[in-house]
Protein backbone atom coordinates (compact mmCIF):
# COMPACT_ATOMS: atom_id res chain seq x y z
CA UNK A 1 0.00 0.00 0.00
CA UNK A 2 2.87 2.30 0.55
CA UNK A 3 3.15 5.01 -1.86
CA UNK A 4 -0.62 3.91 -3.31
CA UNK A 5 -2.74 6.45 -1.66
CA UNK A 6 -5.10 7.28 -4.48
CA UNK A 7 -4.73 11.27 -4.97
CA UNK A 8 -6.97 14.35 -6.04
CA UNK A 9 -6.38 15.03 -9.85
CA UNK A 10 -4.08 18.20 -9.75
CA UNK A 11 -5.32 21.43 -10.45
CA UNK A 12 -3.97 21.47 -14.30
CA UNK A 13 -6.36 19.12 -15.52
CA UNK A 14 -9.75 20.23 -14.26
CA UNK A 15 -11.86 21.65 -16.49
CA UNK A 16 -12.27 25.30 -15.15
CA UNK A 17 -15.87 26.16 -14.05
CA UNK A 18 -17.37 27.88 -10.92
CA UNK A 19 -17.28 25.73 -8.29
CA UNK A 20 -13.80 24.31 -8.90
CA UNK A 21 -12.84 28.06 -9.05
CA UNK A 22 -14.12 28.53 -5.68
CA UNK A 23 -13.07 25.31 -4.21
CA UNK A 24 -9.41 25.50 -5.08
CA UNK A 25 -9.36 29.22 -4.13
CA UNK A 26 -11.05 27.94 -0.86
CA UNK A 27 -7.88 25.85 0.05
CA UNK A 28 -5.60 28.29 -0.90
CA UNK A 29 -7.32 30.97 1.07
CA UNK A 30 -6.86 28.54 3.64
CA UNK A 31 -3.28 28.18 3.91
CA UNK A 32 -2.81 32.17 3.28
CA UNK A 33 -5.41 32.71 5.64
CA UNK A 34 -3.14 30.78 8.93
CA UNK A 35 0.13 32.42 7.51
CA UNK A 36 -1.64 35.55 8.08
CA UNK A 37 -3.02 35.09 11.52
CA UNK A 38 0.88 34.08 12.57
CA UNK A 39 1.82 37.23 11.14
CA UNK A 40 -0.96 38.34 13.70
CA UNK A 41 0.32 36.47 16.07
CA UNK A 42 3.80 38.19 15.47
CA UNK A 43 1.97 41.44 15.87
CA UNK A 44 0.60 40.97 19.25
CA UNK A 45 4.38 39.59 20.35
CA UNK A 46 5.46 42.74 18.93
CA UNK A 47 3.52 44.88 21.43
CA UNK A 48 5.71 43.07 24.53
CA UNK A 49 8.84 45.44 23.27
CA UNK A 50 6.70 48.29 24.30
CA UNK A 51 5.44 51.66 22.52
CA UNK A 52 9.12 53.01 21.22
CA UNK A 53 9.88 49.66 19.20
CA UNK A 54 6.31 49.87 18.21
CA UNK A 55 6.97 52.98 15.48
CA UNK A 56 7.78 50.13 12.64
CA UNK A 57 4.92 48.73 12.88
CA UNK A 58 2.86 51.67 12.72
CA UNK A 59 4.87 53.07 10.08
CA UNK A 60 4.43 50.20 7.73
CA UNK A 61 0.29 50.25 8.50
CA UNK A 62 0.34 53.73 7.09
CA UNK A 63 2.15 52.70 3.57
CA UNK A 64 0.62 51.21 0.83
CA UNK A 65 2.20 48.04 1.62
CA UNK A 66 1.07 47.72 5.06
CA UNK A 67 -2.59 49.29 3.77
CA UNK A 68 -2.51 46.26 0.72
CA UNK A 69 -1.95 43.49 3.22
CA UNK A 70 -5.18 44.78 5.26
CA UNK A 71 -7.19 44.59 2.32
CA UNK A 72 -5.96 41.27 1.26
CA UNK A 73 -6.43 39.61 4.29
CA UNK A 74 -9.74 41.08 4.52
CA UNK A 75 -10.99 39.27 1.28
CA UNK A 76 -9.16 36.19 2.08
CA UNK A 77 -10.95 35.93 5.46
CA UNK A 78 -14.30 37.37 3.83
CA UNK A 79 -13.95 34.63 0.85
CA UNK A 80 -13.27 31.82 3.65
CA UNK A 81 -15.74 32.98 5.78
CA UNK A 82 -18.27 32.72 2.82
CA UNK A 83 -17.10 29.59 1.31
CA UNK A 84 -17.49 27.80 4.36
CA UNK A 85 -20.44 28.42 5.23
CA UNK A 86 -21.60 27.49 1.23
CA UNK A 87 -19.65 24.30 2.37
CA UNK A 88 -22.19 24.38 6.05
CA UNK A 89 -25.49 24.43 3.49
CA UNK A 90 -24.37 21.81 1.88
CA UNK A 91 -23.79 19.41 4.88
CA UNK A 92 -27.13 20.18 5.79
CA UNK A 93 -28.18 18.63 2.10
CA UNK A 94 -28.98 22.28 0.61
CA UNK A 95 -27.24 23.42 -2.36
CA UNK A 96 -25.84 20.46 -4.39
CA UNK A 97 -28.17 20.85 -7.77
CA UNK A 98 -25.71 22.27 -10.44
CA UNK A 99 -27.67 25.65 -11.11
CA UNK A 100 -27.87 26.18 -7.11
CA UNK A 101 -24.08 25.37 -6.78
CA UNK A 102 -22.97 27.80 -9.64
CA UNK A 103 -25.28 30.63 -8.81
CA UNK A 104 -23.35 30.41 -4.56
CA UNK A 105 -19.76 30.03 -6.35
CA UNK A 106 -20.58 33.38 -7.80
CA UNK A 107 -22.60 34.32 -4.54
CA UNK A 108 -19.21 33.63 -2.43
CA UNK A 109 -16.77 35.70 -5.01
CA UNK A 110 -18.83 38.34 -5.17
CA UNK A 111 -20.06 38.23 -1.50
CA UNK A 112 -16.60 38.62 -0.59
CA UNK A 113 -15.39 41.93 -2.71
CA UNK A 114 -18.60 43.13 -1.07
CA UNK A 115 -17.91 42.08 2.10
CA UNK A 116 -14.71 43.73 2.33
CA UNK A 117 -15.56 47.09 0.60
CA UNK A 118 -18.11 46.68 3.65
CA UNK A 119 -15.44 46.91 6.32
CA UNK A 120 -13.60 48.75 4.69
CA UNK A 121 -16.76 51.65 4.70
CA UNK A 122 -17.02 50.81 8.49
CA UNK A 123 -13.28 51.90 8.82
CA UNK A 124 -14.03 55.13 7.09
CA UNK A 125 -17.36 55.86 9.16
CA UNK A 126 -15.38 55.19 12.18
CA UNK A 127 -12.71 57.85 11.41
CA UNK B 1 -17.55 6.17 15.13
CA UNK B 2 -14.45 5.83 12.73
CA UNK B 3 -11.74 8.26 13.05
CA UNK B 4 -12.63 9.98 9.55
CA UNK B 5 -16.19 10.88 10.89
CA UNK B 6 -14.70 12.22 14.09
CA UNK B 7 -12.33 14.57 12.24
CA UNK B 8 -15.13 15.55 9.76
CA UNK B 9 -17.60 16.10 12.85
CA UNK B 10 -14.71 18.47 14.63
CA UNK B 11 -13.78 20.10 11.50
CA UNK B 12 -17.45 21.02 10.92
CA UNK B 13 -18.31 22.09 14.59
CA UNK B 14 -14.65 24.33 14.54
CA UNK B 15 -15.47 25.86 11.31
CA UNK B 16 -19.17 27.05 12.93
CA UNK B 17 -17.02 28.70 15.20
CA UNK B 18 -14.69 30.11 13.68
CA UNK B 19 -16.74 32.01 10.84
CA UNK B 20 -18.68 34.18 12.95
CA UNK B 21 -15.72 34.71 15.03
CA UNK B 22 -13.44 35.65 12.06
CA UNK B 23 -16.21 38.56 10.93
CA UNK B 24 -15.62 39.75 14.67
CA UNK B 25 -11.94 39.89 14.08
CA UNK B 26 -12.37 40.94 10.84
CA UNK B 27 -14.71 44.15 11.93
CA UNK B 28 -12.04 45.15 14.67
CA UNK B 29 -9.09 44.45 12.52
CA UNK B 30 -10.18 47.41 10.20
CA UNK B 31 -10.51 49.57 13.54
CA UNK B 32 -7.31 49.08 15.17
CA UNK B 33 -4.64 47.72 12.57
CA UNK B 34 -2.89 52.01 12.43
CA UNK B 35 -4.10 53.00 15.70
CA UNK B 36 -1.14 54.03 18.18
CA UNK B 37 0.52 51.52 20.98
CA UNK B 38 -1.51 52.42 23.50
CA UNK B 39 -4.55 51.95 21.52
CA UNK B 40 -3.54 48.58 20.23
CA UNK B 41 -2.79 47.40 23.37
CA UNK B 42 -5.58 48.38 25.50
CA UNK B 43 -7.28 46.55 22.33
CA UNK B 44 -6.05 43.16 22.93
CA UNK B 45 -5.79 42.96 27.00
CA UNK B 46 -9.65 44.64 27.28
CA UNK B 47 -12.30 42.58 28.17
CA UNK B 48 -14.30 40.74 26.32
CA UNK B 49 -11.63 41.21 23.29
CA UNK B 50 -9.19 39.02 24.91
CA UNK B 51 -11.42 36.10 25.67
CA UNK B 52 -12.64 36.32 21.60
CA UNK B 53 -9.33 36.84 20.03
CA UNK B 54 -7.92 33.99 22.43
CA UNK B 55 -10.81 31.97 21.14
CA UNK B 56 -10.08 33.05 17.52
CA UNK B 57 -6.64 32.14 17.76
CA UNK B 58 -7.52 28.86 19.08
CA UNK B 59 -9.95 27.47 17.05
CA UNK B 60 -8.18 29.39 13.56
CA UNK B 61 -5.24 27.07 14.20
CA UNK B 62 -7.63 23.87 14.96
CA UNK B 63 -9.55 24.25 11.98
CA UNK B 64 -6.78 24.93 9.82
CA UNK B 65 -5.04 22.21 11.14
CA UNK B 66 -7.54 19.89 10.19
CA UNK B 67 -8.74 21.30 6.70
CA UNK B 68 -4.62 21.81 5.63
CA UNK B 69 -4.56 17.50 6.49
CA UNK B 70 -7.05 17.23 4.05
CA UNK B 71 -5.06 18.61 1.64
CA UNK B 72 -1.86 16.62 2.32
CA UNK B 73 -4.01 13.94 2.54
CA UNK B 74 -5.29 14.61 -1.29
CA UNK B 75 -2.02 16.10 -2.93
CA UNK B 76 0.73 13.86 -0.79
CA UNK B 77 1.55 10.25 -1.66
CA UNK B 78 4.43 9.73 0.20
CA UNK B 79 3.20 7.73 4.11
CA UNK B 80 6.47 9.06 5.71
CA UNK B 81 6.36 12.52 3.91
CA UNK B 82 2.54 13.05 4.65
CA UNK B 83 2.95 11.68 8.64
CA UNK B 84 5.90 14.53 8.71
CA UNK B 85 3.35 16.77 7.16
CA UNK B 86 0.95 16.35 9.88
CA UNK B 87 2.75 16.28 12.53
CA UNK B 88 4.93 19.13 12.04
CA UNK B 89 1.29 20.75 11.19
CA UNK B 90 -0.42 19.48 14.63
CA UNK B 91 2.69 20.79 16.47
CA UNK B 92 2.39 24.26 15.02
CA UNK B 93 -1.15 24.60 15.63
CA UNK B 94 -0.51 23.36 19.20
CA UNK B 95 2.54 25.59 19.49
CA UNK B 96 1.19 28.87 18.21
CA UNK B 97 -1.80 29.51 20.45
CA UNK B 98 -0.27 28.52 23.50
CA UNK B 99 2.14 31.02 22.57
CA UNK B 100 -0.37 33.91 22.05
CA UNK B 101 -1.79 32.76 25.47
CA UNK B 102 1.15 33.18 27.14
CA UNK B 103 1.36 36.57 24.98
CA UNK B 104 -2.00 38.22 26.33
CA UNK B 105 -1.35 36.92 29.71
CA UNK B 106 1.99 38.58 29.86
CA UNK B 107 0.71 42.07 28.23
CA UNK B 108 -2.21 41.83 30.73
CA UNK B 109 0.43 42.45 33.73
Amino acid sequence: MKDKNPLSPHIQIYSWHISSLVSISHRIAGIVNILIITLICCWIAYLLLGNNNYEIIFNFFGTYLGKFLIVGSVWSFSFQALSEIRHLFWDLGFGFEIKTSNITGILVIFGSFILTIFFILIKNSLL
Amino acid sequence: MINATKKWLFLKISSAIFVPLKLWFLFNLVSIYDKSYNEVLSFFISQPTKFLFSLFIIFAYFYSALSISEVFEDYIQNEKLKNVANKSLFLFAIIIPILVLIILYKLSL
